[in-house]
């Protein structure tokens, strides 16, 4: 197992309110993992903090072996870790290939995609992977809200990453758009994708992962798979309530 | 575009006074401020009202170069543009981390600093009264016309172009959400430097220039209200869009030189038309033109 990303004591607080406290995690090549944990649990501000948009307070964030704690956002991409976010909030004004793009111009897609394959082309491959390439003129704002979580897993997915970080990928979506998103995601993951996912929706994540890390107040109170993590009890009291899902 | 060279060349052959052709030069100069403006803040987000420190600077280097060592236009032109250039590497390279009032509060201060030293340095830039006696470009006002004319084509296709381009792409990608363009892997800050740049490189051979045509060179240039027009013009015309800026400034500085009739009432005026036309079309002129353009050919914006 090559393991790829390595959390060290990690640590992070805002005006003193602690958000991620000696936080480790280690993430090997080919893993699924999920994190959850109650709302303000640290979850986002984690993957803040591994995509550099966050500076860590203190501890060692290793990728590969070097330490890429206090990279820029964009070198932590052309690194080789790529995530979504949130809240979805992408180029309004921008159609749907114009967005998939972007990435395209960053140095790692320029380094390994042979320079004969042009951006647009490039857009329109992964565009049709997800489904999405019928739509890839329509401008941002006019997208329903789950084909923009697509057009943002697209987008992180462009670069090729060795690791996708993947922000609540299910917020928001009915049914049917949870099954095409768990789709990609399980399609993904067969071709060697390592990933982790931060969601709310256990059970559309607990049939997905191998592992699940469990965050409450800043500290992981819980790793394991996903059966022993819905019987654990620090789990069940901090984030499931009394009864499981 | 072609239609529009056409136009822009051929003008002169139908318009012969002498201060109509005046006239259209100022709208060159203006068209060639806003649309450099643009490039910097209509496509990043980020507005700007440091312009005139890019203007002004570019314009007293081309006089004190002409007036101390006797270099021509042709030398001044590219040499006001490179000193602009190196300014925009420096007042980008100091707000790059800033983000709205606190970027236009530090642009605004460069320029303040700039149109300061002009009085504070008069003994080398002549105060209030400015530098005199520049070498002109041209020696006749059909010739200033098409020198400027030739000038405002060139920067409005290569901007064009530029803003087609990936440059422009990932520039609007930054404008729209510079989180998410970081999040794909795009060096923001480089791009904005560079932005910078050309928008101070094309804004001081504009500057230079104009005081070579005019053959004096002045506090105004420096004067924070320059900044303020080139903003006006981008807004008024669209910002964004290169095209914009280009109905903008033409529009403003006839209106502009239309009222000079009104004496005092002139600003006024002037100020209620920018007020209404923003008001009437808030995302700017060609946003109405191309909504207008787009309903008579029958298509959905």
């Amino acid at each position: 197992m090559e393991l790829f990303l390595e959390i060290k004591k990690l640590n992070k607080a805002f005006s003193g309110i602690r958000a991620v406290l000696d936080f480790d995690l280690s993430v090997n090549k080919g893993d699924l993992i999920g994190i959850i944990g109650p709302n303000g649990a640290g979850k986002t501000t984690l993957f803040n903090m591994i995509t550099s948009f966050i500076r860590a307070d203190s501890g060692e964030i290793l990728f590969k072996g070097e330490n890429i704690t206090y990279l820029k956002p964009f070198q932590i991409v052309n690194r080789g870790i790529s995530r979504t976010f949130q809240l979805v909030d992408l180029f309004k004004e921008m159609t749907v290939l114009e967005t998939i793009m972007i990435p395209c111009f960053s140095k790692r897609v320029r380094n390994y995609k042979h320079r004969e394959e042009k951006p647009r082309i490039i857009a329109m491959k992964v565009l049709e992977e997800m489904g999405m390439s019928h739509r890839y003129h329509e401008l941002i704002k006019n997208l329903a809200f789950g084909e923009l979580r697509l057009v943002d897993v697209a987008r992180a997915m462009i670069t090729e990453p060795d690791i996708l970080l993947l922000d609540e990928p299910f917020s928001g979506l009915d049914i049917e758009g949870a099954g095409v998103l768990s789709k990609v995601i399980q399609q993904m993951h067969q071709k060697g994708e390592t990933m982790v996912i931060i969601e709310h929706r256990l059970r559309d994540l607990m049939k997905l992962v191998g592992r699940v890390v469990v965050i409450n107040f800043g500290q992981k109170i819980a790793e394991g798979a996903p059966d022993e993590i819905i019987k654990n009890e620090k789990v069940i009291t901090a984030y499931l309530g009394k009864g499981k899902e | 575009m072609s239609v529009f060279s056409a136009f822009v060349l051929l003008a002169p052959v139908a318009i012969s006074n002498q201060y109509y052709r005046e006239v259209l030069f100022l709208c060159h100069y203006y068209v060639i401020l806003a649309c450099s403006w643009d490039l910097l803040s209509g496509y990043t987000g980020n507005i700007s009202f440091g312009h005139a420190f890019f203007i002004g600077g570019a314009g007293y280097t081309g006089a004190l170069l002409n007036l101390y060592l006797g270099w021509g236009p042709w030398v001044t032109l590219p040499m006001g543009g490179l000193v602009a250039a190196l300014s925009g590497l420096l007042v980008g390279s100091f707000t790059l981390r800033l983000r709205g009032p606190y970027f236009a509060a530090v642009t605004f201060c460069f320029a303040c600093m700039l149109y300061k030293w002009t009085m504070i340095g008069w003994k080398v830039f002549g105060g209030e009264e400015g530098l005199s006696g520049i070498d002109g470009i041209m020696k006749t006002t059909l010739g200033n016309y098409f020198f400027s004319a030739i000038l405002m084509l060139v920067v409005i296709f290569f901007l064009y172009f530029l803003s087609r381009s990936s440059f422009g792409l990932i520039l609007r990608s930054i404008g729209e959400n510079e989180t998410v363009s970081q999040g794909s892997g795009i060096n923001t800050t480089f791009y904005k430097i560079v932005a910078f740049v050309l928008s101070g490189f094309i804004a001081g051979v504009a500057g230079v220039m104009y005081g070579h045509v005019q053959m004096h060179v002045g506090p105004e240039m420096a004067h924070d209200s320059l900044s303020v027009l080139a903003l006006i013009m981008a807004v008024v015309g669209g910002m964004g869009s290169i095209i914009g800026p280009v109905i903008g400034g033409y529009l403003l500085t006839i209106i502009n030189e239309s009222l000079r009739f009104m004496g005092e009432f002139r600003l006024l005026i002037y100020s209620i038309a920018v007020i209404a036309v923003v008001f009437f079309a808030p995302k700017g002129l060609l946003d109405i033109i191309m909504r207008a353009f787009h309903h008579v050919m029958g298509q959905k914006r």
